[in-house]
């Protein structure tokens, strides 16, 4: 016997139906695979090793992200900074070392890619969180363990908001937007 | 131009001017003075900005609440909100909401200029004078993380930092104290259109005039006297 397919199946086709499963996907997935922190670690023009320099060396986070208690932005270091060491520490035929020596002696810049980038219309101020005792990893994690860094806190508006009810922190438009 | 290099704004081209699409958050208006004789009538100039109104019939009308008062009594533009329904701007008596037809254009050389702690904004958005809010924002956090009271002066939107006779003043309404407190309780204090009843937060002072925007929080402040030059002159 021929079935209709259209009215067999037509509830699951029906416009309703497909509207409330579309929003469902739409959420599940903005939950989980469009997460900032379900995005792959980007590939940094040099495999800078954070293991390496805060996790063995043990250097200060704010030795090399020096802004981050007094400004909004904690900035990247500049490649002097990577010099003050690597004049001296040369390992022999360390491929990353010599894109890094390479870039210095031509007088160019290392462009590193964003991990964590909020939305233009977001003012993130670290100085405020840093001043209100939050350690580096409250947010980022353990960096001293990452190979390569990865975003590992949602970091989206009600994660934002949730810890600044939680805190008492201000949740006026303002604060964030302008 | 200060208040363009903070606030991001676009230098605007002619074009803009005539078809009416400008962007000034600060603009000077210019009228002359009552006289029979052209020859005796002198030019005036007021500065035009956001009123940020206590009572502000911009705020109702958004649909999506894209635009309210913020607890210091600011009036807010939240853009990432802003559907680009226009009423805001129509529903503004001073004409001071700006709406953006067209994406901003920054010269090549300009890009690495922007200011980072000011959203640029994008095609179908309004905007308007914020009063430098990043700048209060900045300051307050500063005076608190210093563990001392904000003091009239700690923060200057960039119209009253530039303005090289102090007409623009900014400060804390609730400080008795504040310049901005003194200069609104002077007998030539005015509001601009103040029959609306809008409750401006700026308000003007006839003859050394006066701009004050009030906040309610208390640690802040705000408020704007202005006393342009030729005010004074022609006169005061
Ligand atoms: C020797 C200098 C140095 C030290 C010390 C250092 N970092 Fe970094 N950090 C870098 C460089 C260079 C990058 C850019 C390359 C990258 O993202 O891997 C970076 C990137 C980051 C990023 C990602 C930035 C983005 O694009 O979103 C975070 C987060 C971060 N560091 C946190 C930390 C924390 C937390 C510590 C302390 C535990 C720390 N760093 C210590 C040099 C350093
Ligand atoms: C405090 C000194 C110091 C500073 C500052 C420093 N490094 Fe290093 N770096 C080291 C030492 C020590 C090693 C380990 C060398 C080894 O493995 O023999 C190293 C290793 C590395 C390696 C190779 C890691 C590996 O094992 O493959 C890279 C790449 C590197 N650094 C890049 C950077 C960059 C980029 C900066 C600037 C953001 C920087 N370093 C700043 C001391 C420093
Ligand atoms: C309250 C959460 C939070 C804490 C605590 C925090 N960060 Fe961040 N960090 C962020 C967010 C959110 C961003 C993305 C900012 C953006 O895109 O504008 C970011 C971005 C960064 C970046 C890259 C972009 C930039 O601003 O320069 C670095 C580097 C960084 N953080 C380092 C640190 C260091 C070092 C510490 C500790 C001293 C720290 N962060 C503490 C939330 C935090
Ligand atoms: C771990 C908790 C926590 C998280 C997560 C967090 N905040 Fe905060 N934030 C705070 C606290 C607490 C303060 C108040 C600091 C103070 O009182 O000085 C604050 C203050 C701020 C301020 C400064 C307000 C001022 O006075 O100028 C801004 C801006 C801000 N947060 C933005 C954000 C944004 C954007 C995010 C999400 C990306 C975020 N915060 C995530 C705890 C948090
Ligand atoms: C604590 C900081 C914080 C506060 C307070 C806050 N927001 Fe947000 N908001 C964010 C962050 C962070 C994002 C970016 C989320 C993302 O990456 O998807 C965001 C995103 C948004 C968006 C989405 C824009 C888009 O294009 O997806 C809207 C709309 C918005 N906020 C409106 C508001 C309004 C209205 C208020 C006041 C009631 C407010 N926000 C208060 C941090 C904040």
């Amino acid at each position: 016997m021929f079935r209709n397919p259209y009215v067999a199946y037509g509830v699951l086709a029906s416009p309703g139906i497909l509207l409330v499963v579309g929003i469902a996907t739409f959420l599940i997935l903005q939950r989980t695979l469009l997460a900032p922190t379900a995005q792959a670690a980007p590939d940094q023009p040099i495999d800078f090793p954070h293991t390496v320099h805060a996790g063995m060396l043990e250097l200060d986070c704010t030795f090399c992200h020096r802004a981050a208690s007094e400004e909004p932005h904690a900035g990247l270091p500049a490649l002097e900074q990577c010099m003050f060491c690597h004049t001296a520490v040369q390992p022999e035929d360390n491929e990353q070392i010599g894109l890094l020596l390479e870039a210095w002696n031509n007088y160019e810049g290392v462009e590193w890619e964003r991990v964590h980038q909020l939305p233009d219309h977001v003012q993130f101020v670290h100085e405020a969180h840093i001043n209100a005792g939050f350690e580096c990893s409250t947010c980022h994690g353990d960096v001293e363990e990452m190979e390569k860094i990865k975003q590992v806190r949602d970091l989206r508006m009600d994660d934002c908001v949730e810890c600044h009810l939680d805190n008492e922190a201000p949740i006026d438009c303002t604060t964030c937007h302008y | 131009m200060a208040c363009q290099a903070e606030n991001n704004i676009p230098i605007n081209e002619e074009s803009a001017f005539r078809e009416n699409r400008a962007i000034e958050w600060i603009r000077i208006e210019r009228y002359w003075t009552d006289s029979e004789d052209f020859a005796e009538s002198s030019p005036q100039y007021l500065p035009m900005t956001c009123q940020h109104c206590g009572n502000a019939p911009c705020e109702p009308v958004c649909p999506v609440y894209a635009t309210y008062h913020t607890p210091d009594g600011l009036n807010a533009q939240i853009y990432n909100r802003c559907i680009g329904t226009r009423y805001c701007g129509n529903n503004c008596p001073w004409n001071v909401r700006y709406f953006n037809y067209h994406d901003p254009k920054f010269e090549d050389t300009f890009t690495n200029h922007l200011n980072p702690d000011v959203t640029v904004r994008s095609r179908g958005i309004m905007e308007k004078c914020s009063m430098c809010v990043q700048r209060i924002r900045r300051g307050v956090r500063e005076a608190r993380y210093d563990g001392r009271e904000l003091q009239d002066g700690d923060i200057m939107p960039a119209c009253a930092q530039t303005c090289p006779t102090n007409a623009i003043i900014f400060g804390d309404l609730n400080n008795p104290d504040s310049q901005v407190s003194q200069m609104v309780a002077s007998d030539r204090n005015y509001e601009l259109f103040g029959e609306l009843g809008t409750a401006p937060g700026l308000t003007y002072l006839a003859k050394v005039d006066v701009d004050a925007e009030e906040h309610s929080e208390e640690e802040e402040h705000a408020a704007v006297p202005q006393s342009p030059v030729i005010w004074m002159t022609v006169n005061g």
